[in-house]
């Protein structure tokens, strides 16, 4: 996937993000399949590939994807389960795309649903986890992203109201996103941060997602029958990069550079576009330093650069970098492993000038960021960036 | 039928269940008589935690569980003030990341500190937890 415009995301769905909506992920992929057949007048055996993301809820069952082209009535010719946590949902557009030009299929549903906070219970990650992990009490993710917020701390100068000005961003966004959670629906002020408790100091409540339900997903085609199809939207996915086990065997790499040092400026170099390029940003946020990080990685700034970088630019929808403008994973809520799709059918939805009150003017190109898997020792298991362009 | 009276189970803290992905029974047998022992891939000298099938660095499977001092220095930590399931009666505890002078950081709790005194790069050693099955688990304390 190297700037050709031969493949296109041609429509987009998402359901509301609810916490404990006790819908399955089925149910919650229908919604999203009916709303993209609705927006393109197509029918279901228009579509030919089926790319699903892995999920929380439903990861027990060994044949999820099969499962779910004979839940919605699609026959794929190619069928894909991705298990590369919050990476799945752009992971799979770069597969489609690389399935759609190998001539495997020519429409594929990139789909990513889950009740996580619903059924909850069912994935199990074992492997060294019962030894050398549960016993101690790290609290996942929380924890681990506290060992990393306290490293950054060491090493560079990490102002709280960078962070507090990230989370009342975020927050505005999601006040305008009927999609995101009505729980997070509620104004913060940067105090309502700083004073907000800690659950694994030094990381705050508010620095964290909450786990919700929900899905979303996009069609993917050919260029060439999306015009045969007569479909009025089209995006293209330019460039894309993505890496897993980052340094694998060096044990004592700083815990704080991370696979996007590796993954954003290859993505950028794919697209041959600088970071000033980059008109909007919807990045991966399970924990705000983590957007510290990709900013610092994939080179808007540079190391230890990422707070007054913050305070010095304006990531609100009309601002100069919008940022996770459907309030990100942090403000809309976290879809469980369909949460890697909620800020990449935001870059979809406003490149295709439907962000209605939360509009970015020129929405030429967007990089969108996943991240997936919680490791021992390190940071997150895999990193990708997907640059998009209209 | 319904027992609306039974009391809710507390989930038990976990512990750990060897021998489940790999044959770890060397690093639980040194852990009975308190030493550490780690995994050195003998091609090139490097050591590797947590414990793998083979080597990360040869792919060989030739790995030697060795003796380490566990003195080490304090690499990152954080106070857990929302619990991991099983540990909501410890709370809060810390979580730390220790590196050893072999080369590996190890994920532990760290015990005989208030947490106020805690900087990275500080020294610290062993100390060995007693679980409530009586396996001797890693963990540190300031040296």
């Amino acid at each position: 996937m190297n700037k050709k415009r031969d493949v296109a995301i041609v429509a987009y769905g998402e359901t509301k993000i609810e916490f404990r909506g006790g819908k399955s992920a089925y149910d919650l992929a229908s919604e999203v399949f009916a709303q993209i057949l609705e927006k393109t007048g197509l029918v279901p055996e228009d579509i030919d590939g089926l790319a699903v993301s892995e999920t929380m809820s439903e990861t027990h069952n060994p044949f999820y994807s099969v499962y779910m082209a004979e839940m919605l009535g699609i026959t794929p010719r190619w069928n894909q389960v991705t298990g590369l946590g919050g990476c799945s949902a752009i992971a799979n557009v770069a597969r489609a795309a690389s399935a759609i030009r190998e001539g495997y299929c020519e429409t594929v549903l990139v789909l990513a649903a889950d009740a996580q906070s619903s059924m909850r219970g069912t994935a199990e990650q074992g492997a060294q986890r019962h030894e050398f992990q549960y016993p101690t009490g790290l609290k996942g993710p929380v924890g681990v992203f506290g060992l990393m917020t306290q490293r950054y701390r060491h090493l560079y100068d990490l102002k709280d109201e960078a962070l507090a000005k990230l989370a009342v961003t975020q927050r505005n966004h999601a006040l305008l996103n009927e999609n995101a959670c009505e729980k997070l629906r509620k104004p913060i002020t940067e105090a309502d941060y700083l004073t907000s408790k800690y659950v694994s100091d030094p990381l705050r409540m508010l620095d964290s997602v909450m786990v919700c339900d929900g899905a979303n997903g996009v069609l993917v085609t050919s260029t060439k029958n999306a015009k045969r199809l007569n479909l009025k939207k089209a995006i293209y996915p330019t460039a894309y990069s993505e890496i897993t086990s980052y340094k694998s065997f060096d044990f004592t790499a700083e815990i704080i550079d991370t696979g996007f040092s590796v993954v954003g400026p290859e993505a950028l170099r794919k697209a041959g576009m600088g970071v000033k390029d980059v008109r909007m940003l919807q990045a991966y946020d399970d924990f705000l330093i983590a957007l510290m990080l990709v900013m610092e990685q994939v080179g808007f700034c540079g190391p230890g650069e990422a707070s007054e970088y913050i305070l010095s630019h304006d990531f609100s929808f009309s601002g100069d970098l919008p940022l996770n403008t459907g309030g990100g994973q942090i403000s809309a809520g976290q879809a469980g492993l369909a949460g890697g799709g909620t800020n990449f059918v935001e870059a979809v939805r406003q490149m295709f000038e439907e962000g209605g009150a939360r509009q970015i003017s020129n929405p030429v190109n967007a990089m969108v960021t996943g991240i997936g898997m919680i490791p021992y020792g390190r940071n997150w298991g895999v990193s990708n960036v997907l640059i998009l362009e209209q | 039928m319904n027992t609306p009276s039974t009391p809710v189970k507390k989930t038990p803290r976990p512990l750990p269940k060897a021998n489940v992905y790999m044959d770890t029974s060397p690093f639980w047998e040194a852990a009975q008589q308190r030493r550490l022992v780690i995994q050195r891939c003998p091609k090139t000298g490097r050591f590797q935690f947590f414990p793998r099938p083979g080597s990360v660095f040869s792919g060989r499977r030739d790995t030697v569980w060795t003796e380490v001092s566990g003195n080490g220095t304090l690499y990152s930590w954080t106070v857990t003030r929302s619990a991991w399931p099983g540990h909501e009666d410890r709370t809060p505890y810390i979580c730390a990341y220790v590196e050893l002078p072999e080369g590996v950081r190890i994920l532990c709790n760290l015990f005989n500190t208030d947490g106020v005194e805690l900087s990275i790069g500080m020294p610290v050693k062993l100390y060995w937890e007693v679980l409530e099955n009586g396996t001797l688990y890693p963990a540190f304390q300031p040296a």
